[in-house]
């Protein structure tokens, strides 16, 4: 409509063909001037290098604004404000007409007219092309668009096919690997997988390719909250067979990345599921001891990465809530057991404590030599001991509340981080 | 590092208005509203409100609005309460909330509400900690809160407070400084903060201060000088500001000013942008450093501007 003269717009209908003639496109880069004619250059000699082994592959290199092979695409930044100009104004435009039109059709469906109806409902479907059109060179312009996102909802909703809703989830995640942060594209991700949840109830492998999507982002993207928060938010949507599998499969990961708080939530997460759904009347023994020795494990394994990775801060965290959590659903506080004499008996409140403290104590020495990493080593453990002892001391034996009160510990602390010796005092004063 | 440079920011913030050539600036027109009370709350903390023409930006921010009673970011953008808030906010600083058909925006945000207390951020349903304290904090100043269910509305936040006493977007979400801004904010609004174990909390904040001074927003992350306004706000609702140093805090946001052209960044050395001088600024207000009004911590407007509206000065 508004024709080939308008140099931008050119630019803009450029574009869509490129994106419409390759659905696969799964990476977008905004390219320097300068980088862009050399990436033209070296793929112009290939091209000819390569042109009789695969056709296929051959790049789109026309008028030098954009740049597209093997499902990547580039754009010079050049293009970017026309680029972004052309898409809204048609965006806008397009958006504006379908609102006329669909409250036109409204009025109109009442007093049947035939003809008329059938040309409102033609010109409607253009426009929702033209919207979905527009609304994607937009949003990988500017992804937290939120009125382009909002309205691809409103036509994909109406056509209600799953194809439609799996384009919503690649575009989302085309969008992602370059911002995978936008809050927006986010949003519109779990929107579809409600919507396609409202189609086909078994969700299991969506759930599943999800789950592996944010781990493969959270490669690129650390610490990413909204990243592991779409993640966590996929735990309700598991089967305890699933919940069990993602604990085991995020083991490795977070091994890796023993910097990466949200990772170690997320196993909060799945390890408080379980907890949740282990009903302790109803199940039997065999099933509460594998719970205990699933928190066990967990627990053996922040130890090892805590002396394997000095001075890490997400490591003493998780370890907070393990222990916690293990005083409170798995100790038992009658000391005069049999079972008390058993010294590596953790279920006993006073082993367990006791092994806690010699951690800390044993972290609390601070070499010479990497005395930054060690530091934060013995003020992790310092604060993480005194913050069990507050948190727990509803779970623990009067007796042992003193011993601990009248313990170095105090010293300790004082020593090693004066800074968070007035944590001491609170503490102290709320027991 | 030396003094806050508060007129080279005045002059930062007016420019950053009128920049409308650059692909940068262009691609922020969405949450232009959310930009405006950014600038404008600077400008008024700083004392220089009057630098701007209020009927400009008012007439402007009016076209922002939707029939539905909700605004967008911008002219002919879709309604959120993320944009809504704001408005609600600039009106307040100019004391001109009366411009407003309140019971339809009010009507807008307690429509939002679901059934178990939550808010949506729009008619698309996303849920979020960051929505109900919007929807709160609106009301409040439009002194409409009857409208919602606030009993459930603050059991819904609580239900979203986690084992270290922080707060997260939904129930089971990782603690996170922002959300727990909103979560205790919301809290303190609705005189709610019995829900919160507030030692327990202050430790969790406390120790979001790193060497340098500055504070981050979760464990492990870089201080950002967004952080001070979330962290420091939320330790002054519970009363445990005391736990973190002061100084080593000012002296890092001051080191994050860029002292030729104005303009705060997230950390020193960074690239300046309004909304870190915003936060910058208002956690210095918080700090009580000299010069500049003061900021109330729930509301995030300046403290005359919100006794003026909920106790008629
Ligand atoms: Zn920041």
């Amino acid at each position: 409509m508004t024709g080939g003269a308008n140099p931008s717009s050119d630019v803009l209908k450029e574009l869509e063909n490129i994106l419409d003639s390759d659905p696969f496109i799964d990476e977008v880069g905004f390219i320097h001037p300068s980088q862009f004619s050399e990436l033209v250059k070296e793929v112009g000699s290939s091209l000819k290098d390569g042109l009789m082994e695969s056709e296929g592959s051959e790049a789109n290199t026309s008028d030098s604004v954009f740049w597209s092979r093997d499902h990547k695409l580039g754009i010079s930044t050049t293009a970017l404000l026309p680029l972004y100009r052309a898409a809204k104004h048609a965006f806008m435009e397009a958006i504006r007409q379908y609102q006329v039109l669909s409250e036109s059709r409204g009025e109109r469906d009442d007093s049947q007219d035939g003809n008329a109806s059938r040309c409102t409902s033609t010109s409607i479907s253009i426009l929702e092309t033209d919207i979905m059109k527009h609304s994607r060179v937009l949003l990988l312009l500017s992804c937290d668009f939120g009125t382009a996102w909002n309205f691809r909802k409103v036509v994909v909703s109406k056509i209600q096919q799953l194809h439609l809703y799996m384009d919503e989830l690649s575009l989302s995640a085309l969008v992602l690997s370059y911002s995978p942060k936008s809050e927006r594209a986010w949003n519109h991700r779990r929107w579809v997988i409600k919507m396609i949840a409202g189609m086909c109830p078994n969700l299991q492998e969506t759930v599943e390719r999800e789950s592996e999507f944010v781990e493969k982002l959270a490669e690129k993207s650390k610490m990413n909250y909204r990243a592991w928060n779409h993640r966590s938010w996929l735990v309700s949507y598991m089967s305890g067979e699933q919940v069990l599998s993602e604990l085991n499969k995020s083991q490795d990961w977070a091994g890796l990345h023993v910097a990466d708080n949200s990772c170690f939530h997320y196993r909060v997460r799945l390890l408080l599921k379980i907890l949740a759904g282990f009903d302790k009347l109803d199940a039997g023994a065999s099933s509460a001891t594998s719970l205990r020795e699933l928190w066990k494990k967990e627990l053996n394994w922040v130890e090892m990465l805590i002396k394997r990775y000095v001075g890490r801060e997400a490591l003493w965290l998780h370890r907070r809530f393990l222990s916690l959590s293990w005083i409170k659903n798995f100790t038992t506080q009658v000391h005069s057991n049999s079972c008390s004499s058993c010294p590596n008996n953790m279920m006993n409140v006073e082993v367990f404590m006791d092994n806690e403290l010699q951690l800390c104590h044993s972290c609390c020495t601070i070499p010479d030599n990497d005395f930054e990493d060690y530091q934060a080593q013995a003020t992790f453990s310092a604060t993480y001991i005194m913050w069990l002892v507050r948190q727990a001391a509803g779970s623990l034996p009067i007796e042992l509340q003193k011993k601990l009160q009248e313990n170095e510990l105090k010293t300790v602390v004082k020593n090693v981080c004066p800074d968070k010796s007035f944590l001491w005092d609170t503490f102290n004063a709320s027991i | 590092m030396g003094e806050l440079a508060v007129d080279k920011h005045v002059k930062f913030i007016l420019t950053v208005e009128k920049d409308k050539d650059s692909f940068e600036s262009i691609v922020m027109e969405h949450i232009r509203l959310n930009g405006a009370y950014w600038g404008l709350t600077t400008l008024d903390i700083l004392g220089k409100l009057n630098a701007v023409d209020q009927d400009e930006v008012i007439s402007w921010m009016m076209q922002c609005q939707h029939e539905s009673g909700g605004f967008g970011g911008n002219i002919g953008h879709d309604p959120h309460v993320l944009y809504t808030l704001s408005a609600i906010q600039v009106l307040a600083l100019f004391d001109k909330i009366d411009v407003l058909d309140v019971d339809k925006v009010s009507n807008y945000i307690a429509g939002l509400q679901n059934e178990d207390g939550s808010f949506s951020g729009d008619m698309w349903g996303e849920i979020d900690t960051r929505f109900s304290y919007i929807a709160i904090c609106s009301l409040a100043l439009l002194k409409h809160l009857d409208k919602i269910n606030v009993e459930r509305a603050v059991n819904y936040i609580v239900s979203c407070k986690n084992l270290d006493g922080g707060f997260g977007c939904t129930p089971g979400a990782e603690s996170h400084a922002g959300q727990i801004f909103c979560c205790v904010g919301a809290l303190a609004i609705t005189g709610s903060l019995h829900h919160v174990d507030k030692d327990l909390l202050g430790w969790w904040l406390c120790e979001r201060q790193v060497k340098s001074g500055g504070l981050n927003g979760r464990p492990e992350k870089l201080p950002d000088v967004c952080y001070s306004w979330w962290v420091l706000s939320s330790l002054i609702m519970i009363d445990r500001v005391h736990w973190i140093d002061k100084e080593k805090l000012i002296r890092f946001i001051l080191d994050s000013q860029d002292k030729e052209n104005g303009g705060i960044s997230d950390r020193p050395g960074d690239a300046v942008d309004i909304f870190h001088t915003y936060f910058g600024v208002a956690g210095l207000s918080l700090l009580e450093y000299r010069g500049l009004k003061a900021i109330d911590p729930a509301y995030a407007l300046p403290v005359d501007v919100v006794n003026k509206i909920l106790i008629g000065r």
